[in-house]
């Protein structure tokens, strides 16, 4: 079995972002960078399959800057076996990138499509979605356990109020909740080991797509509401306050 | 304009929050339709001003409540409005996107307010960062934070009622297994006023229960959890507040033991007033806390418990 995995380079998560000068965009241009967490979560879910024999190749995929190789490479020393690069120097939204992974999809046909839930940066949750949609296959989102098997997968799905069990006709889309796994680090020989494997690049003209902006950002602000902390002594105290502040 | 509302209803109720994004729905039009999904009482929603139908499809089971099964055919309903809006809940997230995909349109995620009915705010970066983003597409579709909008409550004549099936749902790509909900004796988090959230410094799964269950009981409220304290197994997942978790907005948010790092602000800053109990001073809880206490939680809940 086949499992194409997204791998989308992201602000990393310690990393404060702030925003320009001119409210235009946030400052990131110097921050460091990371694979999105949530999509460290849908390929470290692959490679388990892979070792426990279910699957034979894990595709990784991202779009981007010629930086996102360096993403690429931490998900083929996560033990991705190959990995595509759709180079482009627009940063899409959600709906061109299944645009454009559907593409992708029609050429590799996986029989797994995995992606991390949502991704930290513009914390969207749309593309697994999205894909699913367009594809037409079925979707399992918000996974923390998943069973797969030749021609089926039963997911666990986190939903509000507790977990939702699914069982899925492959092919299909699962989208990654944090609770999936806990992502290996990363070791220097798999670090070694993952520059001798392929990066395929694809300029994304090459792919024949009208990927049109939908939206436009008009401007961003703080949304930071920081507080005048009041401190007291003692628990007395704190209770007045407590009991205040719940009326 | 033509706005609709889309919610579910589950073991015969409907969603609460659909008057929270009924009153989003108001700053766009002063009519909406409103689609529910599954078989409840929709009398009260009936009698609301804002709204004029309400297509009621209750063929909709548990079983085929879902996004796999019911997007194409919400896709062509969808396509008569030039706005469709939902909460931005689990079952939101799970179905919207889906029928953006279908109808090749684009979504604003996590709507906090309605600047014109083309331009939106959103959080982006766990909440540090506000978004205003103008969407040039003629059919808009938005989850809506529903923390964000008070909960719609005017009165108006009855709205019209239409009674739909989907038909036929089942299919061979899915199959419903069933759900685990959690039923704490607490009360839920997504609807209470006052929430008591502990951090992974409890330490144990039987001192956060005796502590923040304990509290949360003698004053009323819900339990929540940091992604910590959910990963050291002291709460169950729905518990946590944050970014990845439930975002939370009560009257008071009492929190113990919590840090304060910016996922897990994302989830309660809303909140109207906040208390926090810390042992370092410096924590970052305390710049989003309107009082504070720097103690030892071990001392403090015990008191606080017995005093009430």
């Amino acid at each position: 079995m086949k499992v194409l995995v997204c791998a989308k380079r992201v602000v990393d998560p310690n990393v404060k972002v702030r925003v320009k000068s001119d409210f235009s965009n946030v400052e990131i241009e110097h921050s460091k960078m990371s694979l999105n967490p949530f999509d460290e979560n849908a390929i470290e879910e692959a490679v388990r399959l892979k070792e426990r024999g279910v699957v034979t190749e894990i595709v990784a995929v991202s779009i981007g800057s010629a930086k996102c190789e360096e993403t690429l490479r931490n998900a083929l020393a996560r033990g991705c076996d190959r990995a595509i690069l759709v180079e482009s120097s627009e940063n899409y939204e959600p709906i061109n990138i299944a645009n454009i992974l559907q593409k992708i999809v029609a050429t590799e046909q996986p029989q797994l499509i995995m992606l991390g839930k949502q991704a930290i940066d513009d914390d969207a949750n749309q593309v697994a979605q999205m894909l699913a949609g367009k594809l037409g296959i079925a979707q399992a989102t918000f996974v923390s356990q998943l069973e797969v098997n030749a021609d089926r997968l039963i997911a666990r799905r986190e939903i509000d109020g507790g977990t939702q069990k699914l069982e899925l006709t492959l092919p299909a889309v699962v989208s990654a909740d944090l609770y999936l796994n806990e992502p290996r680090f990363i070791k220097l020989p798999q670090l070694m080991q993952a520059k001798k494997k392929p990066i395929e690049k694809i300029a994304v003209a090459e792919l024949g797509l009208e990927l049109n902006a939908r939206t436009r950002l008009v401007k961003v602000m703080d949304g930071e509401v920081k507080k005048q902390c009041k401190f007291v002594d003692s628990s007395s105290d704190l209770l007045d306050l407590i009991k205040k502040g719940a009326m | 304009m033509k706005v609709l509302v889309i919610t579910f209803a589950k073991e015969q109720k409907l969603n609460d929050n659909l008057l929270n994004v009924l009153s989003a729905a108001k700053r766009i039009n002063r009519h909406c339709d409103v689609l529910i999904l599954g078989n409840a009482d929709y009398s009260r929603v009936q009698e609301l001003k804002i709204v004029e139908k309400i297509m009621l499809f209750n063929n909709v089971t548990d079983a085929t409540n879902s996004a796999t099964l019911l997007a194409s055919n919400l896709a062509e309903i969808v396509k008569n409005y030039t706005h469709t809006l939902i909460a931005a809940d689990s079952y939101g997230k799970d179905l919207l996107p889906r029928i953006a995909g279908i109808l090749d349109l684009s979504q604003i995620s996590e709507v906090v307010e309605i600047v014109s009915p083309n331009t939106f705010k959103k959080p982006m970066y766990a909440g540090n960062i506000l978004a205003e983003v103008e969407s040039f597409e003629e059919i808009k579709l938005l989850t809506i934070r529903t923390t964000s909008f008070a909960a719609y409550s005017e009165a108006g004549s009855a709205a019209s009622v239409e009674v739909n099936e989907f038909s036929p749902l089942a299919n061979d790509k899915l199959s419903y297994l069933g759900e685990e909900l959690v039923h704490n004796d607490t009360i839920d988090l997504a609807h209470a006023e006052l929430i008591v959230t502990g951090g992974r410094s409890l330490g144990s799964k039987e001192d956060f229960d005796k502590l923040i269950h304990g509290l949360a009981i003698k004053l009323g409220g819900a339990v929540g959890a940091s992604r910590a304290a959910v990963e050291a197994g002291y709460a169950s997942n729905d518990c946590q507040v944050g970014q990845t978790g439930k975002v939370v907005a009560p009257k008071l948010y009492v929190a113990i033991g919590i840090s304060g790092a910016v996922q897990h602000i994302a989830g309660m800053k809303d909140s109207k007033t906040v208390v926090a109990v810390n042992l370092d001073p410096n924590a970052q809880i305390f710049e989003y806390a309107d009082y504070g206490l720097i103690g030892d939680l071990f001392d403090v809940v015990p008191e606080l418990i017995s005093k009430l």
